[in-house]
Order: C-alpha cells, then sequence, then structure tokens
C-alpha cells in the first residue's frame, strides 16, 4: 500500500527525520487557514499516489494568499497522471543550497534491501543515473544484520561526502532504513532531501516523502494505518480488494477470470490478439465457490461486456467447488453472454459437468489458444 | 538421475495437518513421492494419511530420516518454521504459501543460502518430476515423464505448457516452479545451471513474466556457456504499466523488467523466443524433441 506524502512526512517526524511545518487540506479554505499559520510563501503540493507529480504540474508555489485561491482552485479535484486530486499538502518553502537523494528498496534478484544515495537529487534523478553513474552510489544490505551508521558513511564518503554533511546525511539515512524496516516497505524514499542555506535543525530537511509498505505485512505493523481498500479509486478494482482477488479495469469488452497471475496476463496476451480484455482478474490459490460466485458477480459489473473467458487449474484450487459457483450465479441472475471455461487438473471432470450443466462452454485441451478460438467463434468481431 | 528429487528423496509436509495439507499429502503419496510424515506443532502423536505427525522438524528428521520439506504453513509462520527447518539440517525446502512478507523472504533467503540449503518458492506449485515424485500441488494428470525441462515464474502456466507438451506425449525431465514473488529463494539462472548438468534432460523451457530481473539474468547464464536448447515464453505483453512511485528500483534496475527488454536479451543470448505458448510445440519439432 502506497502512502501520501503527508503520512509519509508524519512518519519521518517520528523517526526524528526533519520535515518542514505542512497541514493537509481539502479545500481552499482550509489551505489558506494553513498558510496563514505557516506564513507565506508556501508550496502546495497535490497528494496522489503516482512518480512524476512535480514534472506533471502537481507543485506549485504560493506567494500570497490571492495566488493560493488560485492555485489551489485549480489543483483541488483536478487529476494528475489520471488520478483525482482530494488533497493538498501545504508546507513551508524551503531555503534550498542544494538537493540530494537517498532511497531504500527490495532488490528482487539479490533478495536485499539495496540502499542509493545522490548528492543530484530532485526531479531528474533517473537521468541522472543514466547520464552521470558517479553521481550515485549504493549499497546491497544483509537482511538480517541491518544498516548501520558506520556502512552509511562509507557509503556517502564514495560520493565525495564529508565532514558535518557526511554525517547528517549518514544520520538520515539509518533512520529511513529504520522506517523501511519497521514498516516493511517495499520503497522508502527522501527525494529530495535538502540542503538549507540557513541552518535549520542541522541543515537537511525532507521535503518529499515516498513510501509502500508490503501488503501482505499489512497486518502485523504495529502502527494505525488506513484502509488499503480506501486507497484504490477503481471502484471494480476497490471490489476486487474486498474479495480478495486481484482485478484491473481495462478497456475491452471480454471478461477473464483466472487462476494465477502468470496465466492470468498469459490469457491476456491471447485474447488481445484478436479480441480486447474488459479486465484482468487473477484468483490466487483461494477459489472456493463462494469466491468465484462473487469474481462472477465482479466481472459482470462491467457494462457492455461481450463475453467471459474462464482459465483454471486445479492445482490447490478447487476447481470443481469454483465452477458451481459460477454456474449459481449464472442461473440466479440468467446470464445470457456466451462463456468459454478452460478447466484442467485434479476434479477436473466434475468441473466441466459442472460447467456444461450451465451452459458454459467448456474446453478440456492445455493450449489457451484453442479455447481462445472458441470464444472468436462465438463472438466474432465487435 | 533427475533434478531436486530422485529415489533417496524422503519428504514431510509442515503444516500437514491443515485441509490444504493433508489432501495434498495425499495427492503427493498417489503420484508416488516417499512422503514419510509430518509436521505441526501440538498435534504430534496424531497421524495424516496413515503418517506419522511431530511437533517439531528436528523430531521428524531423527524418526524417519527425511531429507526433504513442504510448507503448507500459514504465512505469518513460514519464518519462523523455515529457521527450524534449516537447523534440522534439511537440505532441500519447497515454500508453496503465498503472501509471506518480503522483508521475511529476504531473511530466510539469507539463512538457506548461508546453510547451503536449496529452497523453492514462495507462492510456488513445488517440483515435479514425472513419474518419480512431487513435492508441492502441481496436478499429476498434466505431466508426462521424458527429458524437457521446465522453469516457471507462474504455478499455473507450467502446468499449462506441460499440458501443452504432454498432449502431444512430449515428456518432461522436471518441472520447476520459481515462485511467482518479487523476492524468490532460488534464482532462475540458478535452476537453469542444474537442468544444464541433469543427464536426463535434453532441453529447457522458461517460462516467464513482466517485472523484475530473472530473465535478464538468465539470459546472461545461457550467453556464458550453456549448451542444451532453450525456448522462452514471457507473459504480460498487455499488461498495463502499474502506477509507479519512487526512482530507487529504476536507478538500481535501469531498463530491465519488460518483456520486450526481457525477450531481446533471451534473443541475443540464444534462446529461442515463443509469443505464445503453443508455439512451443514447433520449437519442439524444429529441435527434435519428442
Amino acid at each position: 500500500m502506497k502512502l501520501y506524502e503527508y503520512e509519509g512526512l508524519d512518519i519521518f517526524e517520528e523517526f526524528g527525520i526533519p520535515v518542514p511545518r505542512l497541514g493537509v487540506a481539502e479545500s481552499t479554505e482550509d489551505a489558506l487557514l494553513i498558510a496563514g499559520e505557516i506564513g507565506y510563501p508556501v508550496v502546495l503540493k497535490a497528494q496522489v499516489l503516482v512518480g512524476g507529480r512535480g514534472l506533471a504540474g502537481g507543485v506549485k508555489t504560493a506567494e500570497t494568499p490571492e495566488e493560493l485561491e488560485e492555485i489551489s482552485g485549480t489543483l483541488l479535484n483536478s487529476e494528475i497522471k489520471g488520478l483525482p486530486v482530494h488533497k493538498l499538502m501545504v508546507c513551508e518553502k524551503a531555503d534550498i543550497l542544494n538537493e540530494l537523494y537517498m532511497g531504500i528498496t527490495v532488490d528482487g534478484f539479490s533478495g536485499k534491501p539495496v540502499v542509493v544515495v545522490s548528492t543530484e537529487g530532485g526531479v531528474n534523478i533517473e537521468e541522472t543515473a543514466r547520464t552521470s553513474p558517479d553521481k550515485i552510489a549504493s549499497f546491497y544490505c544483509d537482511p538480517a544484520f541491518g544498516f548501520y551508521p558506520y556502512q552509511a558513511r562509507m557509503l556517502l564518503r564514495r560520493l565525495g561526502l564529508s565532514e558535518r554533511l557526511l554525517t547528517l546525511f549518514a544520520d538520515v539515512l539509518v533512520r529511513l532504513y529504520r522506517v523501511f524496516s519497521q514498516f516493511e516497505a517495499l520503497i522508502a524514499e527522501i527525494n529530495p532531501l535538502v540542503v538549507l542555506k540557513t541552518g535549520y535543525q542541522g541543515g537537511l530537511l525532507a521535503v518529499d516523502s515516498v513510501i509502500e509498505v508490503d501488503n501482505s505485512a499489512l497486518s502485523r505493523i504495529k502502527r494505525p494505518l488506513p484502509e488499503l481498500t480506501e486507497r484504490i479509486e477503481n471502484p471494480l478494482e476497490r471490489k476486487g480488494r474486498e474479495i480478495g482477488v486481484t482485478y484491473v479495469d481495462l478497456g475491452g469488452d471480454i471478461g477473464i477470470i483466472s487462476s494465477g497471475a502468470g496465466l492470468g496476463m498469459a490469457t491476456m496476451d491471447i485474447i488481445g490478439e484478436r479480441l480486447r480484455p474488459a479486465n484482468f482478474l487473477e484468483t490466487g490459490g483461494g477459489i472456493t465457490e463462494e469466491l468465484l460466485y462473487k469474481c462472477m458477480e465482479l466481472v459482470t459489473m462491467k457494462a457492455d461486456l461481450r463475453a467471459i473467458f474462464i482459465n483454471i487449474y486445479g492445482g490447490i484450487n478447487p476447481i470443481h467447488e469454483g465452477a458451481r459457483g459460477v454456474v449459481r450465479y449464472i442461473k440466479e441472475h440468467k446470464v445470457k453472454l456466451p462463456i468459454v471455461a478452460k478447466a484442467l487438473g485434479n476434479h477436473q471432470e466434475e468441473t466441466w459437468e459442472i460447467f456444461r450443466e450451465g451452459g458454459v462452454h467448456v474446453v478440456t485441451e492445455a493450449p489457451t489458444e484453442k479455447a481462445v478460438d472458441r470464444l472468436y467463434e462465438l463472438v466474432g468481431d465487435e | 538421475m533427475s533434478i531436486l528429487i530422485d529415489d533417496q528423496t524422503r519428504v514431510i509436509v509442515q503444516g500437514i495437518t491443515g485441509k490444504i495439507g493433508s489432501i495434498q499429502t495425499r495427492w503427493m503419496l498417489e503420484y508416488g513421492t516417499k512422503v514419510v510424515g509430518g509436521v505441526t506443532p501440538g498435534k504430534g502423536g496424531s497421524t495424516v494419511e496413515d503418517l506419522p505427525v511431530f511437533d517439531s522438524v528436528e523430531e521428524a528428521v531423527e524418526e524417519t530420516g527425511a531429507n526433504a520439506s513442504v510448507f503448507f504453513v500459514p504465512a505469518a509462520f513460514v519464518l519462523d518454521a523455515f529457521y527450524e527447518t534449516v537447523d534440522a539440517g534439511i537440505k532441500l525446502i519447497v515454500v508453496v504459501p503465498e503472501h509471506i512478507p518480503v522483508h521475511d523472504i529476504m531473511k530466510i533467503r539469507a539463512y538457506a543460502l548461508a546453510n547451503e540449503a536449496m529452497a523453492l518458492g514462495p507462492t510456488t506449485p513445488g517440483i515435479l518430476v514425472p513419474g518419480k515424485g512431487k513435492m508441492g500441488i502441481m496436478p499429476g494428470s498434466l505431466f508426462a515423464p521424458g527429458r524437457v525441462g521446465i522453469i516457471s515464474r507462474s504455478g499455473t502456466l507450467s502446468y499449462e505448457f506441460a499440458g501443452i507438451l504432454s498432449e502431444k506425449k512430449i515428456g518432461q525431465s522436471a518441472v520447476v516452479g520459481m515462485g511467482a514473488d518479487p523476492v524468490v529463494l532460488t534464482n532462475l539462472p540458478d535452476i537453469l545451471r542444474l537442468f544444464e548438468a541433469d543427464a536426463e534432460t535434453d532441453a529447457v523451457i522458461i517460462v516467464g513474466e513482466v517485472g523484475g530481473m530473472q530473465e535478464e539474468k538468465a539470459a546472461d547464464f545461457i550467453a556464458n556457456g550453456m549448451i542444451k536448447p532453450v525456448a522462452a515464453y514471457i507473459a504480460g505483453r498487455i499488461t498495463p504499466q502499474g502506477k509507479r512511485m519512487g526512482h530507487a528500483g529504476a536507478i538500481v534496475r535501469g531498463s530491465a523488467g519488460t518483456v520486450e527488454g526481457k525477450c531481446e536479451a533471451l534473443r541475443t543470448a540464444g534462446a529461442a523466443i515463443l509469443k505464445s505458448p503453443i508455439e512451443v510445440l514447433d520449437w519442439a519439432a524444429k529441435n527434435d524433441i519428442h
């Protein structure tokens, strides 16, 4: 689950990382009040859970209340990279000497946390990584050992830092690692970490935060966190999360239910050759009669659907139970759409029988391509 | 001698008394796997499928001579169970459960590497050696004995490929589920290495997907002198781009992770690229694989 910038900055403050004075506004009136307390100029930052916000026009400075009203009016309820802006963060404008970068993420291949630092922070950090790799240093941590101040100092020395800036930077970096570790983050990042012209709590200030918490760890993080489902803007995707499946809303008109993400992606790819998938849906290993009933409910919520394609395997999943849920939904809701199901593995014969009895077109061969041929025969071109 | 599972493999099932653990135990036995017992703390002394259940892995090893373990342990208990299993001296561990926190998996991986234990998963269907045995949840009916190795990041896609091949009487030497999580316990090149060295394998199929660097690293391995023919399929061509936050991943990985990038790396290394799973049959015919 991704956290909003202001939520991350609250956590940073709690962990002893210096952050600007800030408030969160859902209306221009609120924004004016907060800015009045902080004092102008202030920075207004759209709170959206996507990167590249600054370049997309989501960060503006207001020198006066009039300017604030204008900016706030434009930003609130606008969209940044397709996401609606419900909240603005209002914060003091830092007097910036230069911008640094620090981020910690999970490196998949090594299976280790990787700490990345740079003396050239800001919106162009990825460009810097390509063009001036010498401005970037990284360190792969031993996940059982942790990350210590001496390691932070050794890493920062490679960037040519020394003396007071080295120790200040190292201190913030170790605190960020603590955030990464205690919040079981997939990523924890400060970009930029600014060096102030005038001293401020020791000279550094985190003016932005990126934190994404591992969804599998949410239940054991001993701090109040928002409900994950509230974070999901798309109502169908939110419902998917509520019933315990991964659903992605796509533009097309062929509904898909699959067991397993890889199979689901392959199914989309194959269908996408000739037809347009309406969604991606994968159940994981938790199929029950009830779950597939709810999957049918979810997939058919999409208007203008032309057919449903089911691709499931009985390994860990009791697909015969799932088939009962699909057929119960078809009967209760008098579904007239053509439905093609390929179901193989444990209990396959029983599954086929249940599907056939419910009017589902059953494919008993392994290649998904052949099942999609059958689908294509039924729906043709648009 | 097949990879990972052979005549000497004696398997215990951790979480054997659970609903999934017990039914999968029956299916592993029916497939011919030498399952010798199970572990569920607090249920020692009972039996499942006529197999003894123990309170600890240490006891199970002492009493049964087990040298391999398959996990059906709830995600929250996997870290503890894994350390216990490694400490009991078991060298092959299959971690089936999904939704295990990645910070746990990073620790587990480091512990396995430090103690020279081989582990697969998490979120893996396990491993199946057709006609010999299986550790995990792969449905035996889809597999047939033969000489093609399959490595898959996705569980159900490994069944798809095995099913397509088996229907045309092209058997498999072993099918290995790597696990679908961002961090896995054994990486793709390490499994490729096992197949390359295996006398019962003539060719290998890699079933990958969008994201991560596994396929790019596999391409490096192939380019560095792998002799057996390799075919690769990468799922996720039309997956919508996730709304990415932060830069650290992109800085470390550069442009790695796209389907195009993976296909290009593998093709350059000499692997055959399958645009769709069914093309595996053409590849098999062309390479004279039966």
